[in-house]
């Protein structure tokens, strides 16, 4: 109650909060990434809308790496387990995550999944995020890097019509590429529109139906891992003087 | 849409500070909305509007500051109601 006239009215306060609306996200974002860090997995955010070959990707992904690596997806998806079957088919480990309406995946609903998958015996988490170039970029879900999924089906401006998600990526895999001859869409149009939006604009070519590029990308996965590789070894070598 | 998760975490984040005081209800809510947050602002006040209904929050008009750059996007003010 206010107290200094006797009116009777309530007493209100007034103050800063200036916290993160996601700081909540953000607490199980960084929670999920120490688990990573400990237990040396790389962890992939893809995304890209629905349809631009995300599932395809690592399918090929599981074909190329499969042998040498352990992989593991967590797929995100409104409904159905269709994408976890197919990626399990190809031959890694994969559980769903249905998200009934959200959009996006945030970093709890990974933390969640990651209980059904033996996650610490993984060198690659892909979290193939719901099919959408909007909200998903917004969640930090604890991953090493972003990987976005742009088809060459969607067109040469989706870089500047999404520069979000865009701005976020540290890489872009253009895929579909053996549809090119038959697009009026030209790559160089599309790596100008992603120098517009990205920090430090990088993009591979492939196709996951041809194989093309694909060698690029393992190449690309694989560097993320050298340099724990090289901490690891260091960590060893100073444990071994001691 | 995920403006409607974004209010439901800054519901969240508004019942803790009433926790924190001792509220009993909410005056006035102030964000701030960077230009490149991934947040559309009217979207945003859509979802409050919707969300607010029979809370605490029911009187409480939501002022947005839209920031001209940068991916901000904050719970930045509160006015609380305390006995």
């Amino acid at each position: 109650m206010c107290d200094s006239c006797g009116c009777g009215d309530p007493k209100v306060i007034s103050f800063e909060v200036r916290e993160r609306i996601l700081a909540g996200n953000d607490r199980a974002a960084r929670h999920n990434r120490e688990h990573f860090r400990d237990h040396n997995v790389v962890a992939v955010n893809l995304m890209g809308s629905p349809g631009a070959g995300k599932t395809a990707i690592l399918e090929a992904t599981a074909r190329a790496l499969g042998a040498k690596a352990r992989l593991g997806v967590l797929a995100g998806d409104l409904a159905t387990e269709n994408d976890a079957v197919r990626i399990r088919a190809a031959g890694i480990l994969a559980e769903s995550i249905t998200t009934g309406s959200a959009c996006h995946l945030d970093a709890e609903m990974v933390h969640q999944g990651l209980h059904r998958l033996p996650w610490r015996t993984l060198d690659y988490l892909f979290v193939e995020n719901v099919g959408n170039l909007v909200c998903p970029a917004i969640y930090d879900l604890g991953q090493d890097v972003n990987v976005v999924a742009l088809s060459v089906t969607e067109g040469e401006d989706k870089p500047l019509k999404y520069p979000v998600m865009f701005h976020k990526a540290d890489l872009v895999l253009v895929t579909k590429a053996d549809l090119l001859p038959l697009l009026d869409v030209r790559l160089h149009t599309i790596q100008e529109n992603l120098k517009a939006v990205m920090p430090r604009p990088d993009m591979l070519v492939v196709s996951a139906k041809s194989g093309a590029g694909i060698a690029d990308w393992i190449d690309w996965l694989q560097a993320l891992s050298l340099p724990r590789t090289r901490a690891s070894t260091d960590a060893a070598g100073a444990g071994q003087i001691a | 849409m995920h403006e409607y998760s974004l209010v439901q975490a800054m519901f969240d984040q508004i019942g803790e500070a009433m926790k924190q005081h001792g509220a009993v209800a909410v005056r006035r809510v102030r964000v701030r909305i960077g230009a490149e947050a991934g947040v559309e602002p009217a979207l945003f006040r859509t979802a409050y509007d919707v969300f607010r209904i029979r809370t605490a929050c029911a009187d409480a008009p939501l002022e947005i500051v839209d920031v001209a750059a940068g991916d901000e996007l904050t719970l930045d003010r509160l006015e609380l109601e305390v006995p």
